[in-house]
Parts: C-alpha cells; sequence; structure tokens
C-alpha cells in the first residue's frame, strides 16, 4: 500500500477488540442465563435496530463505500441511496407479514409457501450462491487489512485474515460465545467516526460534525484543483445509476441473511419499528462514508499526488485506510480504524456462513436427503458445510474479480432477481404457485449471470442486464414470468391460500 | 378459472378485508413518496442541465454542499427514514383501529 512493514500498536488494537468481542460475549451469556433467564435476551426496538445495523454493516459498507466515492464521485452515490432505499422496500412490502408468517430463513419459507421440495432447493441453492459471492467481499477486504497490518503481499494477507476469521468464528462456536450486537453496532460506529473527526479537525474543517464539516472540502477541491467530486453522472449515466440503485434496493430486500433477522423481535410492531432505527444507525455510517473519499482525494490533491484511473482503481478499496494514514493520524487511531474493518467484515461473514450452511445442513441435507438426521449429525454437517464454504471463498478471494462494493453488488443482484420475486409474489399474491416460482427463479440466476456470458455477442445486454446492475430489467422479467407460468398451470392448495389469507393478512390484534 | 375460488385469494391488487386496504393505501403511498425522491430527483437533475452541462441545482451550496450532492448523499438517507417511520404510524393506528371496531362487534 503506502508503507510496509508490520504495524505493532494498530496490530494489538485489532487483537485486543476481536478478543473483547469473545469476553462480552461469554459475559454476556453468562449473565442471561443467570439473572434475565429468557426474557434477558430482548432488548428493545433500539436493541433490534443496532443488532440489524451491526448484521449488515459489512467491509462492502465500512471500506467499499468511499472507494467507490473516490473513483467515481457523486455516481457512486447510487450505493448509498440502494442500501438505504432498500430498507423502505423490506418494510414496506415483506417485514410485518413475514414475521406472521413465520419462517426462519428464506429456503424455509420458499419451500413452505410454495409446497415445493424442488423450489426449497433452489432457494437453497442461490441462498448459498450469494454467501459465497458476498463472502469474497468481505474477504478482500480482510486480506487487504492484513496485507497492511503484518507489512506482507495481499495473496498472503487474505490467506492469514481468513484463517483468523475462522478460528474467531470456531472459538466463538465452541464457547457459545452470544453476540452481543448493540456493543458490535457501537464499536462500529466509534470506530468508524472517530478518526473521521480526528481527520477533519487535523485538516482544518468543521470536526464536531464530519458529516457536515466535508462539504467546504468538496467545494475547495473543485476551486484549488479543478476536481469536481460532486459532478452528477460522470462516473456512468442516469440509467446506469438508477439500474444500479434498483438492483441494490430489490438485493436489500431479498438477501436471506437480512430477511432472517427479524425473528429476533418478538412481536410484529417491533419488527417494524427496529427497521427505522436500524435504518438510522445504518445512515449514520453512510453520512460519513462520503467524507474519507473527499478527505483522501484532498490530501492526495495538496501533496500533488494526482492518479491514473486503472493505479486510482487499483487502491480505492483501500481508501479509508490511505486517508487515515496520508492524514497523520496517530497509530492508535488507525488501528481502531483496522479493527473496525475487520469486525465489519468478521460479524458479516459470520452470518453469511452460518445462512450458508443452514442452507446445506437444514434445507437441503435434512429437509431432502435425510429426514431422520439426529440433531449433533446436522451439527457436524453444518461445521463441515462452514469450512467448505469458507475454503471456496478464499480460493475466489485470492484473485478478486472486483471491488468489495462490486462483488458485493452481483450478490444483490443475484437475490433481487430471484428471492425479491418469490418473497414478493409469495406474499401479495395466493396465485403464485410452484411451478411459476421455480421458472422465474432459475430465469432470475439465468439473468444476473448473462452479462458476462453473452454480453461479448449480444451488446444489448451489456446495457439492459449489466452484472452489477441487472434486476432493474431482470426483476421485473421474473415477475412476469411467475405470473405467467402460475396462471397457466394448477393454482397452490387451499391450505396454504388460508394461511396467507387469514393468518399473514388477515385481522391484526 | 372458475374453479379456482375465490375464498382465499390474496392479491395486491385487489385488496379484501379492511385492513388489508388501508395497508395497501399506505404501502402505494409510501412507495411514491420513495419512488419520486430517489429516481425522481435525477431525471430533474439530467433534464434541468444547461446548455454547459450544470444544472441550477448544482450552483448553489446547501450545508456547504453543492445542493444535488447534499440531496442525494444526505437528504434522501434521512428522507427514507422519515417515511419508514410514517408508515409505522399509519399502521399502528390502522391495527389500533380495527381492533377497537372488532372490539365493537363483541360488545
Amino acid at each position: 500500500m503506502i508503507d510496509s512493514g508490520q504495524k505493532i500498536v494498530p496490530l494489538m488494537i485489532v487483537a485486543g477488540i476481536l478478543l473483547l468481542f469473545v469476553f462480552a460475549g461469554l459475559l454476556y451469556k453468562t449473565r442471561e442465563g443467570s439473572e434475565y433467564g429468557l426474557s434477558g435476551r430482548y432488548t428493545g426496538r433500539i436493541g433490534g435496530g443496532a443488532a440489524i445495523a451491526s448484521n449488515w454493516m459489512s467491509a462492502a459498507s465500512f471500506l467499499g463505500i468511499a472507494g467507490l466515492i473516490y473513483l467515481y464521485g457523486y455516481s457512486a452515490l447510487a450505493y448509498v441511496i440502494g442500501w438505504t432505499g432498500g430498507y423502505v422496500l423490506l418494510l414496506v412490502l415483506l417485514a410485518g407479514q413475514l414475521r406472521r408468517f413465520g419462517k426462519f430463513t428464506a429456503p424455509d419459507f420458499i419451500g413452505e409457501r410454495y409446497e415445493s421440495p424442488a423450489a426449497r432447493l433452489i432457494s437453497a441453492l442461490i441462498s448459498i450462491m450469494i454467501t459465497l459471492i458476498y463472502s469474497i467481499a468481505q474477504f478482500k477486504g480482510v486480506g487487504l487489512i492484513f496485507a497492511w497490518l503484518l507489512g506482507i503481499d495481499y495473496s498472503k494477507g487474505v490467506i492469514v485474515g481468513a484463517v483468523v476469521l475462522m478460528a474467531y468464528i470456531m472459538i466463538s462456536g465452541e464457547l457459545g460465545v452470544a453476540r452481543s450486537q448493540k456493543l458490535q453496532y457501537f464499536v462500529l460506529i466509534v470506530t468508524f467516526i472517530l478518526p473521521l473527526m480526528f481527520l477533519a479537525y487535523r485538516l482544518g474543517y468543521f470536526w464536531i460534525l464530519p458529516q457536515f464539516g466535508y462539504g467546504k472540502a468538496v467545494t475547495d477541491l473543485a476551486s484549488e484543483f479543478k476536481v469536481d467530486i460532486a459532478a452528477p453522472f460522470s462516473g456512468f449515466g442516469l440509467f446506469h445509476w438508477t439500474a444500479l440503485c434498483f438492483t441494490l434496493m430489490f438485493g436489500t430486500a431479498g438477501l436471506p441473511h437480512v430477511l432472517s433477522r427479524f425473528y429476533t423481535v418478538p412481536n410484529v410492531r417491533d419488527a417494524r419499528w427496529s427497521v427505522v432505527w436500524g435504518l438510522f444507525f445504518i445512515a449514520l455510517i453512510y453520512w460519513s462514508a462520503p467524507a474519507y473519499a473527499v478527505f483522501g482525494k484532498l490530501i492526495e490533491a495538496r501533496a500533488g499526488m494526482f492518479f491514473s484511473p486503472a493505479v486510482a482503481h487499483e487502491m480505492a478499496d483501500t481508501v479509508v485506510l490511505r486517508t487515515a494514514l496520508l492524514g497523520g493520524l496517530p497509530p492508535w487511531l488507525i488501528g481502531m480504524l483496522a479493527a473496525g474493518a475487520v469486525s465489519a467484515a468478521f460479524f458479516t461473514v459470520a452470518g453469511l456462513l452460518m445462512t450458508g450452511a443452514a442452507s446445506i445442513s437444514y434445507d437441503i441435507y435434512y429437509r431432502l436427503i435425510n429426514p431422520q438426521a439426529s440433531e449433533t449429525r446436522r451439527m457436524s454437517i453444518a461445521k463441515g458445510a462452514t469450512l467448505v464454504l469458507a475454503f471456496l471463498v478464499l480460493l475466489a478471494a485470492l484473485n478478486p474479480p472486483g471491488l468489495i462494493a462490486e462483488i458485493a453488488a452481483v450478490a444483490f443482484a443475484l437475490a433481487g432477481n430471484t428471492i425479491f420475486p418469490a418473497f414478493l409474489l409469495g406474499i401479495w399474491w395466493s396465485g403464485t404457485n410452484r411451478q411459476g416460482v421455480i421458472t422465474g427463479m432459475l430465469v432470475g440466476i439465468a439473468i444476473t449471470f448473462i452479462q458476462p456470458l453473452a454480453g461479448g455477442f449480444i451488446p444489448l445486454v451489456n446495457t439492459l442486464f449489466p452484472l452489477t446492475a441487472s434486476a432493474l430489467c431482470g426483476a421485473p422479467i421474473v415477475i412476469a414470468l411467475m405470473i405467467l407460468v402460475s396462471r397457466f398451470t394448477t393454482p397452490p392448495s387451499e391450505e396454504i391460500r388460508r394461511f396467507l389469507a387469514e393468518e399473514v393478512h388477515g385481522e391484526q390484534q | 378459472m372458475e374453479n379456482r375460488g375465490t375464498k382465499y385469494d390474496v392479491n395486491l391488487l385487489r385488496p379484501k378485508s379492511g385492513y388489508m386496504k388501508g395497508e395497501v393505501s399506505a404501502m402505494l403511498f409510501i412507495l411514491t413518496l420513495w419512488g419520486i425522491a430517489s429516481f425522481g430527483f435525477q431525471f430533474c437533475l439530467m433534464l434541468s442541465a444547461g446548455p454547459s452541462g450544470k444544472s441550477w441545482l448544482e450552483s448553489f451550496t446547501f450545508f456547504n454542499l453543492p445542493f444535488h450532492f447534499w440531496f442525494t448523499a444526505q437528504m434522501l438517507p434521512l428522507w427514507f427514514i422519515i417515511i419508514c417511520a410514517l408508515f409505522n404510524i399509519f399502521i399502528d393506528r390502522l391495527v389500533f383501529k380495527e381492533s377497537r371496531r372488532r372490539e365493537g362487534y363483541h360488545d
């Protein structure tokens, strides 16, 4: 990156914060058992919101967004809008009904709603694919940070990072560490904003709320160096912007590990309100992320560093850390920033691998292959699956196919083209049947990956279904297809239609 | 399609019960606010670009930021939070009204 060698102080802070989570989790676990009993787990709407936010915050939020704004300026705000606006769709279209439907995972919902083992299998496979793709992005973030911390090159960094990550997940699992998500969120927000305040102070901008302070830096950049970060649609045009934005929104409302979050809150009303708090906590990070990109550009410009697009692209994912280093932050503060990025990636990967492994051990193995399997057998399958998935992710992350946020966007496109339509119609139209949903999901997978497959010889595909933004055109096609096929095949059983009408959409108390 | 039986039909476009009607109209209202703010503004920005390629929306600053940048980067996430809260307030009142109505029947 910009300097080499081991960073002793930051390394100690990263290790310290990871240990803090293990100890806090153990403390939480014992307190929970003795004092609070079962009711102790529930932490209210704000706690539910913190859980949503810490589950959501990943290396893509922590490192990826700033990197894209550094590269594309205003255009990259499509990621900010997509990843916050998606929660509106999630709340308005799905949250309450999903909570009342009472199924815990995406394959479980699809399997039960459409009464079809085949639909369950396909959605489980999609869930696994999403886990893999999204985790590659996280591993890249972990790899970059570890490479910097230890002063080694990226491929070694990603291997070390993966080993530490798996050790962390295994140790937490074996000790039965409870995930104290309020603490997680607190650490993430402090480690992201404290260095930013310090940077703003160093550069002489309004530092108490750097989210407002960085505005002056945008105008300074434009007037001093003719670098206009705010120029609209300079990175990519309005159509691509809209397509990307829609894709990220649909994906947000269809990501399996996000949908699963609604079951930690005991009633529908609190589930709905915790989304509002969650969105607020997420927005706190997204209001701040552009500041890193802007300060980074300004420091570089003042030092006379101007990079070619290829070099800038190469560095984009490390912009947050680079800015902190160039800005002359003390080592402990840079260590906190690194620790925040590492924890964001760790928690997201832990949640993703859990979802992916559950798809294998529960939805595929237990429900479809061996219904007599004991609990211990399923547990060992889940553990084995976690390791295999992590290994596959590591292999792909050794040679990452793009920027962190871009890789994550592909996972969103896949979710938006498959899971989101299946949930939307499953909840809101009782006529959707298994043939419809199976056709739709298969076509959705094809649409997601059509650009790398067919983009070379059908140019229109590149415009309509770009890899990171295929759901604007893709999801409506999938939805239309699901409706069409359902119309011409046998309707779902009366039992499930009655369940939808009476339990999911019936009288509320 | 006669044998499909409409007794248990759930259709977003044809809500049946009073509660679902209220819910669907709240949904449509919030989604309109969501769509206009997120995409309408970008279209305006595009359309209002003058011959120099600059829109008047870029020409003044707000909270130190060029207005369009401030609106997209800071106002929109805040707007999403506001409309989510609005939706919840509406649904809370709807649930309350529904349960009052049902209690009335039981008396």
